[in-house]
């Protein structure tokens, strides 16, 4: 009973927090109060966040959050501009390198101690961890994790292809793309048009190429990996996936193709793991497709991380400072973290959960398997498309070459090389 | 202290009246323009003065000359929207004052339903951007719209890509803000039309005039000052496209579609560098100045022209 042990271990951390002093002060006489925002606002999401502030009530809070419906950006305009007005929410959705950047602008809460207390550190991603502590503080914790680089396969379209082996390097990827194509698929790469799609099709050629070399090129930024063999191959594999990808489709999201791709008539998604819910929610049925890791040369899974997260800002209230001490414990939490994953189709950030019980998907237990393995082989990397390998202006830099070389074929492997170097410089 | 302000009353009650009287004008005209005048210079300036700091995430302070602007003029997004802005301006602009115009000769022909005609090709004008850009995204999809339609009737060897061709894409915008602002050319096309001197166009009658002289040298002439105000209005629109954009092909296919207001856009709020987004809105209004400051010296010849005769 794994769960079990933690849930003493944090028990054991919450009442090492109360003896810390700044903690216990506040939360001695007050009752916990939080001022959250995110963009959470509706569907699992809004489900997801809303679960969480009725556990905070259930523990005494007063739970006060603002969602800002609509892109990430938004939310960010609302965080801006309550940051320069000098009275920013006591907590904040956040994430990747952005923790960093936007820490720099207006004092956050070191967590040190209550994530210490709860013994998280042991049982969450190196790189991903790294991004919560910028300046060796945590001031942010991760709440949930999806896959950027899960291959969706199309049972239909697999009967098509007389294939039922499920592709595990990229060699074997472009066979069944190809036995798809003869065999009758129109499309063996079902797709959306948008930035981050065609993102995510180069960050799963390279991170699946050699991780390493993903890790020196997209995540330091180092010059000679960016010019590296591995990063032209990777180019060379995302045309070929480009070619077997509706032309047609425009900018519209991946979800337009949801039914070809369920149909048959589009073969594979590359795509993240919130697309299983987009799938079930369209009303498809789990054995009409397969969720496997995305295709590895070294046949070791590899996991591109993406990640949401709370931020933590100063605040000098004490029931404010009570309410993130409350908030902090709650994201650690294995079985607050197991209600949140299980209502948004993600995993959990914590690598020590149990998948197996009921109210979890096999596509969930293959991701969460996929992500113990890949972190125990290094082989667990920060996603470039779903910015968290770098800051926004830098990841749209970069970005803005991967799409211009999806959509237009007349760019070569090696050319393309060349604009992202250019690109990386450009924007820092 | 009572017989101050008794003498006060008596001698200033002219005065009181007319400032009361002209209280209204003042108010209506003044107040509101002033208003907007702090507001536009203050945050023009503004934006200027942010240009030229480090900002990042937030507004900071600092001075860094023209490094913001060195290195927007020096991204690919900048220039390819620069190009699309030239080829979209001017393309919507002459295509739209034609459409308009003919559409406002075509009604001025005394015909009948003329209010249901006018009414259906100013709609458009009511509908928003956002709108106007989803449905043309999905009518210019071929996998799903106007080619799709054609091909299933038979001609199967029919193409219409332009929405996800590189190259032809930014024509897809110009024939969305076509379809959009053509009715409102036309609107004022028509104004001009009827106001024109009914003895001039008699004259011409009995001088013998077929109806496409009579257009081409006596009624278009008389014209000219409102295709000038189309023109103005239309080339400002053009510069500050925004909504129509983002929702027809959001810069894409790749980055082919961008235009300067969604870089400036995408600068501040999507890269967090507001320095550099400030930047190239500056560069934006740069270039509205390029094209109003003409106008603003043509208007003002003619009307010294004018006082002059």
């Amino acid at each position: 009973m794994p769960i079990t042990t933690t849930r003493r271990r944090l028990l054991a951390g919450a009442a090492a927090t109360l003896a810390l002093p700044a903690f216990a002060r506040a939360q001695s006489g007050v009752k916990p109060r939080l001022t959250a925002i995110s963009q959470w606002s509706a569907g699992s999401d809004g489900a997801a966040i809303t679960a969480l502030g009725k556990k905070f009530e259930e523990r005494g809070g007063i739970w006060q959050h603002s969602p800002v419906p609509g892109f990430t950006t938004e939310m960010m305009n609302k965080l801006r501009a309550q940051i320069i007005a000098g009275d920013p929410p006591a907590c904040s959705q956040l994430k990747g390198p952005e923790i960093a950047a936007w820490s720099k602008i207006a004092p956050t809460v070191n967590l040190d101690s209550v994530v210490a207390a709860a013994g998280y550190e042991k049982v969450v991603a190196p790189d991903l961890a790294k991004l919560h502590k910028p300046g060796g503080k945590w001031i942010a914790l991760p709440l949930q994790i999806y896959s950027t680089n899960m291959l969706f396969l199309s049972k239909r379209a697999m009967d098509k292809a007389k294939a039922d082996k499920v592709p595990v390097t990229w060699a074997d990827f472009n066979d069944l793309a190809e036995k798809m194509k003869s065999g009758g698929v129109t499309y063996p790469i079902a797709n959306g048009g948008t930035r981050p799609d065609d993102g995510q099709k180069f960050e799963a050629s390279l991170a699946g190429i050699s991780p390493t070399a993903y890790r020196a090129a997209i995540m330091n930024l180092d010059k000679k990996a960016l010019a590296g063999p591995e990063v032209k191959a990777a180019f060379a594999q995302v045309r070929k996936i480009a070619d077997w990808m509706d032309p047609n489709v425009g900018a519209q999201p991946f979800a337009t193709n949801a039914k070809r791709f369920i149909d048959g008539d589009m073969g594979m998604m590359i795509q993240g793991g919130w697309a299983q819910g987009v799938l079930r929610n369209a009303g498809f049925k789990l054995e009409d497709f397969i969720i496997t890791p995305g295709p590895s040369d070294n046949s070791k899974p590899v996991f591109l991380l993406n990640a949401d997260a709370f931020i933590f800002w100063e605040r000098k209230e004490p029931d404010l400072q009570a309410g993130q001490a409350l908030m902090a414990q709650l994201v650690m939490d294995p079985a607050i973290q197991t209600m949140y994953s299980q209502i948004t189709g993600s995993i959990p950030v914590r690598t020590d959960v149990d998948l197996s019980g009921e109210g979890w998907s096999d596509g969930q237990r293959r991701t969460a398997a996929a992500l113990k393995d890949a972190v125990a082989n290094n082989q667990a990397v920060l996603s470039l498309a779903h910015n968290m390998a770098q800051e926004n202006g830098l990841t749209a830099a970069m970005i803005d070459v991967l799409t211009e070389y999806v959509k237009n074929k007349t760019i070569k492997p090696e050319q393309a090389v060349t604009r992202l170097a250019e690109a990386v410089e450009g924007a820092r | 202290m009572t017989n101050t302000v008794a003498i006060a009353a008596r001698t200033g009650r002219p005065a009181t009246s007319s400032v009361m009287g002209r209280l209204p004008e003042f108010l209506t005209i003044w107040v509101p323009l002033l208003l907007s005048a702090a507001h536009l210079i203050s945050f023009s300036l503004w934006t200027i003065w942010i240009s030229f700091t480090p900002s990042t995430l937030v507004p900071v302070s600092g001075w860094v000359g023209l490094r913001n602007y060195t290195s927007v003029l020096a991204t690919r997004n900048w220039n390819i929207a620069f190009d699309n802005l030239l080829l979209f301006g001017s393309a919507f602009v002459l295509l739209s004052l034609a459409t308009g115009l003919i559409l406002a000769i075509l009604i001025d022909q005394r015909i009948r339903g003329e209010n249901v005609l006018r009414s259906i090709f100013l709609y458009p004008l009511a509908v928003s951007y956002v709108v106007t850009g989803t449905v043309w995204s999905w009518l210019l999809n071929p996998g799903l719209g106007i080619q799709k339609l054609v091909q299933d009737l038979g001609w199967t060897s029919f193409r219409f890509d332009w929405l996800v061709d590189r190259d032809m894409a930014i024509w897809t915008i110009v024939i969305a803000a076509i379809w959009q602002s053509s009715g409102f050319a036309m609107a004022l096309f028509l104004a001009g039309l009827r106001s024109v001197d009914a003895d001039l166009v008699k004259a011409a009658q009995i001088d013998g005039a077929g109806p496409v002289r009579m257009y081409r040298r006596v009624i278009l002439p008389t014209l000219w000052p409102i295709t000038i105000t189309v023109i103005v209005i239309q080339l400002q629109f053009a510069i500050s496209t925004f909504d129509l954009v983002r929702a027809l092909t959001n810069g894409g296919p790749g980055i082919a579609t961008q235009l300067p207001a969604l870089v400036v856009y995408d600068l501040m709020f999507q890269r967090g560098l507001l320095g550099r987004g400030a930047a190239a809105a500056v560069l934006m209004l740069l270039i509205l100045l390029a094209v109003l400051l003409p106008y603003a010296a043509w208007r003002h010849l003619q009307r010294r022209r004018a006082n002059h005769a």
